[in-house]
């Protein structure tokens, strides 16, 4: 007993009256003594503990049951059970009272669940792509490296190798540097040939993200060289889709672009990169590639040293930047290295959109409780005399906030189940719209209901009946007998205080509505605005596929034209196909690339505000017919030009304009990238825009793929998109397409076949995916206001009868009464409309990012949403505003 | 409306009370515990058996004294209980009504 005695003492000192102490441990220990002889110490000790909790806990409850006379009847849990007993009776009263509304319970739980429904699936998202760590050890050490170039405003854009693999020779910072890149390969041997995502990564990168294969090994550090680069690691679902998750394959050879590569490993089925590959390969780049520090195709991560902060690493690298801009001036300059914080890179924009739309349905939420209230408050004075009487027979005004709170809690629990079922409903949607558009987002795959969400649902829930249910309830407790049963005498209800509360929550209500629906405006404007940007193409009855053929079996450069050639050919031949072209870059796929470009005869001198660069694209010879872009001026391309012909090169408008804004370029020679290859320019083109619409169209040169470009690596020429214009949409086209490539070579593989209006439409799915979803928060806002303010005017005239009854019996016209009830509303509105204003102006900033061909600040965009609102609100007032000019005054006064 | 003055007795107040009374001289919280059980087969919490007591005795109903500080109670003291002439009046009315409650009824619950 010695060592729990002085325990026991001090647990009941705590609980135990002081002059019970001593008799009751002594108690204790006598039975603890009596029961160690008989059932050992353990079992003793176990008892002693349990009764002495027990015995604290007694007194613990009497005493908060204290402050009253002792209940009469000698039960020990009379104190707790009083004080449960009325909670019950509050939440029975609660339920009776809902039960007995059905209507406003319906509409207050409708609109709840709605507000709470929209932010339980927004915060799902928010959470599960935002704040969900990623799935990879201590992912705040990550960081993506890029390469910036601050006069251009680029600040975070890919690396040339040779910067990247200076900066991984110099900095101390990390302990793992590794770059990557996005790559393809052809699959090819047992099954039929496939076209695989691949990831080729430099070794290391599995440790920056802190994982090791479940299966075999990682990289090892050497097989980055050229030619010992064979190895690969497959992702846990190809190796199952593809292999029958063969326990065997570490070790077993299997054939990417007709070259034996050793299967090195298995990733484990956790493993995830935005880019979902197939296989993780080693970046294996030629000596000559290694050296390349004009042509940017890289990306990289890298894994912080333990006590390096990110500033520490980003000032490291920055004085590595530094250094190597003086040594390498002419690639170099206004470059340098950036980092940021790897989630970062992988949510980029997504991350404003995500909280605007996280922002908007608070928004609603506000909205919603803003409504509930005035409906409480609404039904707080119908019942005022029922809590005036309540408290006249002496119940405390502490139990009759007690009861309204109960209420409203009541309710917004409530709601909040009708909203699981609301948000259950929209994440089914979303996780559809962002399963196929945003696949690339981390945590996609964790967007549904979860304990966590469930949790932040129940708390808003909560937060929610507190919010709306503060206001009534403490109204109402304000109330003074007298005062409540002598404004009834007088018809009123309510009192000058409920009604200047239910007026300020209406006038919240279509400021707020004010802020969404502009914000869903300007974004609706920004969409229309963007998806009439011409492409500078004729996108309608495009369709197209990525080809690419293996350097094993097309090492030959006229290999390489003969199989477009004949491929070509086929295509022509089917039915509904009225041309075919051939592109190394078609517009919103995604590829693209960048060289110097060198004018002849120009000197260094030659200054221009910009980088003197050009995006190549090889093409076939009916490139530009069979995308409908304008052939300007001189020549496009033809037969002639192959590769006996002189080289030739065809540049887009921005070219023209950029480096000969003086002199006509055609006739002038060019070369672009390294080594030197002089072209003569034929002809001008018009602009297109290549990545996104929403982006000015760039420095462009065309060369024809029958020609050699050594500058641009042979790989360029392998790697070909079949453009076809064509009657047939893409799954009819598909089969006929895949047959024609059979034919030419039955090994060939063919990737997704894709429209280009489709490619255009993806490009713009974020967009239409923010305005979507904030014109349906917008519209909710605006029910749920035009709804509180039909109740608030309905109200206020019902208030108001006696008044317009004598008013009338004095000879007022119905006219005279209309204007007199409309002034209220106009106020009203007016003051609601002009704090919302004041409300967007200072919230649509943060749009700004999401915005296109409309600034934040739009007047006529603010005016017609005003008007818009005034005459929803109008709508609303109507009714409630010819019902007074109807008053009979005789029934009103009697 | 003061309820404390009301003389009627909570059926385990009772009890309690009965139990004292039965162990006269002995009447502490571990033999009245032990009483109850023998005498009702009733398995009450400790817990409620202090309250009881304690309550019991503000309502004036028991006096209490320590005395007999046992070796194996560590030294402590124990708290006996006795009733006052209230607590005997109180449980002869309770009886008394029960009986003439009962009266007649005999025949109909056994």
């Amino acid at each position: 007993m010695t060592q729990h005695q002085s325990r026991v003492l001090r647990l009941l000192a705590r609980f135990v009256p002081s002059d019970l102490r001593e008799s009751i441990a002594g108690d204790l220990q006598e039975e603890y003594l009596r029961l160690r002889a008989h059932r050992g110490a353990a079992l003793a000790a176990a008892w002693l503990w349990w009764n002495t909790a027990r015995v604290a806990i007694i007194f613990r409850w009497e005493r908060t049951a204290h402050g009253r006379p002792l209940p009469p009847i000698g039960d020990e849990l009379r104190g707790f059970a009083s004080m449960w007993d009325t909670l019950r009776q509050d939440i029975v009263f609660g339920a009776r009272m809902l039960w007995r509304q059905p209507g406003f319970t319906v509409v207050a739980g409708l609109a709840l669940a709605l507000g709470i429904g929209a932010n339980t699936a927004i915060f799902s998202v928010v959470d599960a792509v935002l704040w969900r760590p990623l799935p990879y050890a201590d992912p705040a050490a990550i960081v993506s490296v890029s390469e910036q170039r601050p006069r251009e405003g680029r600040l975070f854009g890919p690396i040339s190798p040779a910067d990247f693999y200076d900066w991984r020779r110099d900095s101390q910072s990390f302990s793992s540097l590794a770059a990557y890149s996005d790559i393809a390969l052809n699959i090819t041997g047992a099954g039929e040939p496939e076209r695989v995502r691949a990831l080729a990564v430099s070794p290391g990168f599995l440790d920056v993200l802190g994982v090791a294969p479940a299966r075999g090994t990682d990289f090892r550090p050497d097989e980055e060289t050229f030619g010992r680069h064979r190895v690969a690691l497959l992702t846990d679902g190809f190796w199952r889709r593809r292999f029958g998750a063969d326990a065997d394959i570490v070790g077993r050879t299997v054939i990417f672009d007709g070259n034996l590569y050793e299967v090195r490993g298995v990733l484990a089925p956790a493993f995830w990169w935005p880019s979902q590959p197939d296989v993780v390969v080693p970046l294996a780049l030629s000596n000559y590639d290694r050296t390349l520090r004009a042509a940017h195709f890289l990306d990289a991560i890298a894994r912080r040293k333990p006590g390096v902060s990110l500033g520490q690493a980003r000032d490291e690298l920055a004085i590595i930047g530094k250094r190597l801009s003086d040594d390498f001036p002419e690639e170099n300059t206004g470059h340098g290295p950036n980092l940021r914080p790897v989630r970062d890179a992988l949510v980029g924009d997504v991350r404003v959109a995500l909280l605007v739309l996280f922002g908007a349905v608070a928004l609603v939420l506000l909205i919603a409780c803003a409504n509930v209230a005035t409906l409480l408050l609404a039904r707080a004075a119908g019942r005022q005399k029922e809590l005036a009487i309540r408290a006249a027979v002496g119940a405390a005004r502490g139990r009759l906030v007690r009861q309204m709170l109960v209420e409203s809690l009541l309710l917004a629990l409530l709601g909040g189940g009708a909203a699981l079922v609301v948000a259950v409903w929209s994440l089914a949607a979303v996780r559809q719209v962002v399963s196929t558009q945003f696949s690339q987002l981390p945590g996609i795959a964790l967007i549904g209901i979860d304990v966590r969400v469930l949790g932040v649902a129940t708390v808003v829930s909560l937060l929610t009946g507190l919010v709306f249910g503060a206001v009534p309830a403490f109204m109402v407790s304000d109330l003074t007998v007298g005062s409540a049963l002598n404004d009834e005498s007088r018809g009123g209800s309510g009192g000058v205080k409920g009604r200047r509360a239910r007026t300020a929550l209406v006038v919240a209500e279509l400021a707020l509505s004010l802020v969404l629906l502009v914000g869903a405006v300007l974004l609706i404007v920004s969409f229309r605005n963007l998806t009439e940007v011409s492409p500078g193409f004729q996108p309608e009855q495009v369709v197209t596929t990525r080809l690419a053929l293996p350097s094993s079996r097309y090492g030959d450069y006229t290999r390489v034209v003969a199989f477009y050639e004949a491929l070509s050919e086929r295509l022509q031949a089917v039915p509904g196909v009225t041309r075919v072209a051939l592109t190394s870059a078609p517009p919103f796929s995604g590829l693209d690339a960048r060289l110097n470009l060198e004018i002849e005869r120009r000197t260094a001198a030659f200054s221009s505000p910009t980088p003197v660069r050009a995006h190549p694209r090889v093409v076939s010879n009916d490139y530009f017919a069979t995308l409908g872009i304008p052939l300007l001026r001189g020549r496009g391309f033809t037969e002639h030009d192959n590769n006996t012909a002189p080289n030739v090169i065809v540049i887009n408008q921005v070219t023209a304009r950029r480096y000969w804004p003086d002199e006509d370029p055609i006739g002038q020679r060019i070369s672009l990238g390294s080594p030197q290859q002089w072209r003569t320019i034929v002809g001008i083109v018009g602009d297109i825009r290549h990545g996104s619409l929403d982006a000015d169209a760039e420095p462009e040169a065309y060369m024809p793929y029958a020609q050699r470009f050594d500058a641009l690596g042979a790989g360029l020429a392998r790697g070909m998109t079949v453009v076809m214009r064509t009657s047939l949409d893409a799954p009819t086209i598909a089969p006929l397409l895949r047959a024609a490539v059979a034919t030419v070579d039955p090994q060939q593989p063919v990737a997704a076949i894709q429209s280009m209006e489709d490619l255009i439409a993806r490009s713009v799915a974020p967009r239409r995916v923010n305005f979507l979803l904030l014109s349906v928060f917008a519209l909710m806002a605006v029910t749920l206001t035009s709804a509180g303010l039909y109740g608030v005017m309905a109200y206020l005239v019902g208030q108001r009868t006696r008044e317009i009854s004598v008013r009338m019996a004095l000879g007022a016209s119905p006219s005279a009464i209309l204007t007199l009830v409309l002034r209220q509303a106009g106020s009203i509105m007016a003051a609601g409309i002009a704090l919302g204003v004041l409300g967007a102006l200072a919230l649509t900033q943060s749009l700004t990012a999401l915005l296109f061909g409309v600034r934040a600040t739009d007047v006529r965009v603010y005016a017609g949403v005003s008007l818009l609102l005034a005459v929803v609100a109008l709508l609303a007032v109507a009714v409630p505003s010819v019902r007074a000019t109807r008053v009979d005054p005789i029934s009103a006064l009697r | 409306m003061s309820i404390t003055d009301v003389s009627i007795l909570g059926e385990f107040e009772q009890v309690v009370l009965l139990a004292i009374l039965r162990l006269a001289d002995d009447a502490y919280a571990v033999t009245i515990r032990d009483e109850i059980l023998q005498c009702t087969g009733r398995d009450v919490s400790r817990g409620s058996i202090y309250i009881t007591l304690d309550r019991l005795e503000t309502k004036g109903y028991l006096k209490s004294r320590l005395a007999d500080s046992t070796p194996e109670r560590g030294g402590r003291a124990k708290r006996y209980y006795e009733l006052r002439p209230r607590a005997i009046e109180a449980l002869k009315e309770g009886r008394r009504a029960l009986v003439a409650l009962w009266r007649g009824l005999e025949g109909v619950l056994t």
